[in-house]
């Protein structure tokens, strides 16, 4: 009896759980895009380093690259691509240590060329994106000559929280070595 | 051996009190609705009964370590375009009714970055939960839920999340109150 009992009370408990029950079948995850007003920022800025943003209608990237490379070189410039977004707060902290020309900032972007990409326009490592691989933004590929990927990359893991004097020695280091 | 007849009444008597309070028990619990993983954030909904016995419908949101998300208090572009709130909303079509505004299981706090305006939940799950009621009835029906959120680290975002259409099959109030 008792045995009877205690295999009743245990298939009642496996037959109701008190845990989550499940009753639907889960959501299958997909990417998701969002609208967005580009902000851009300068052009070029005033001194030292130059600054252009790409946009998917203005062509293939790879293409966009190997040009925007060209000009790199020829302005004797490290070509470097940002992954960027408008609603991302560490990507706009940096954008102000720029804007504001924190010294710190001008002195660690000082010969670089950046190409800055939306997410929002370009996809989150879709095909438009190609081969740049990244699970956060801000994110930082070093190109070369040939607006190629040198296997160089950096986040902002690398330096903690967003402030000039947390960015710039890193930025620097990252974008000056070799 | 042979029991008495008043120790089998009694092993009987025993056996559906038993069963009785299991299965209460068990009914008590939160019932999942759904539950997906986008962009790097875990999101689970359910119904759940608070300590009143009121009707929840909520989700907890589970960012990646070191990330936040954003309160459900700030607006849907974010502040001056940055963040993304947290919400969980129902659809216009809906068959479920808010009763209430939706509830966090831990305050917003200020961030240490600027906008200072753009608040945040302490890293970690965040729960909210709107009071509800289902619609009347003993049936499941099928519904659609609207999740939006955003996580960041003090240096790093993730994608947003805006809008997402969840589908969902609830229960009718008697059947979920039953169970």
């Amino acid at each position: 009896m008792l045995v009877f009992v205690t295999g009743f009370l245990l298939a009642c408990n496996f037959l109701f759980p008190q845990t989550p029950r499940s009753v639907s079948e889960p959501v299958v995850p997909r990417p998701t895009k969002t609208g967005s007003q580009a902000s851009d920022i300068p052009e070029a800025a005033p001194i030292g380093f130059s600054i252009v943003r790409l946009h998917p209608e203005d062509g293939d990237l790879q293409t966009l690259l190997a040009a925007e490379a060209k000009k790199a070189v020829e302005l004797d410039r490290m070509l470097i691509v940002e992954f960027d977004a408008t609603w991302c707060p560490p990507c706009r902290a940096i954008d102000e240590g720029l804007k504001t020309e924190n010294e710190l900032m001008l002195a660690a972007y000082d010969g670089t060329y950046i190409v800055k990409l939306d997410v929002d326009e370009w996809g989150w490592n879709g095909r438009s994106v190609q081969d740049f691989r990244f699970d956060g933004i801000p994110v930082y590929f070093k190109l070369d000559a040939k607006g190629q990927q040198t296997g160089e990359v950096i986040d902002g893991g690398a330096w903690g929280e967003d402030i000039p004097e947390n960015i710039a020695p890193v930025m620097d280091e990252f974008f000056h070595r070799n | 051996m042979k029991l008495p007849l008043w120790l089998n009444v009694l092993f009987v008597i025993m056996l559906l009190s038993a069963v009785s309070v299991s299965c209460t028990t068990a009914s008590s619990g939160p019932l999942a609705l759904a539950s997906f993983t986008e962009n790097y954030v875990g999101v689970s909904i359910y119904l759940e009964h608070d300590s009143a016995g009121n009707t929840l419908l909520s989700a907890t949101f589970t960012p990646p370590d070191g990330h936040h998300v954003y309160s459900k208090d700030i607006s849907v572009n974010g502040v001056m375009g940055l963040g993304r709130p947290t919400l969980l909303e129902l659809t216009e079509n809906s068959q479920i009714t808010a009763l209430g505004k939706l509830i966090e299981s831990a305050p917003a706090q200020e961030p240490d970055f600027e906008p200072k305006e753009l608040l945040v939940y302490p890293e970690g799950p965040v729960t909210l939960s709107l009071p509800v009621e289902l619609p009347p009835g003993n049936d499941w029906i099928d519904d659609q839920l609207k999740i939006t959120y955003m996580a960041c680290s003090a240096y790093q975002c993730k994608p947003p999340v805006e809008g997402k259409i969840v589908p969902v099959r609830i229960p009718g109030a008697q059947a979920f109150d039953g169970q």
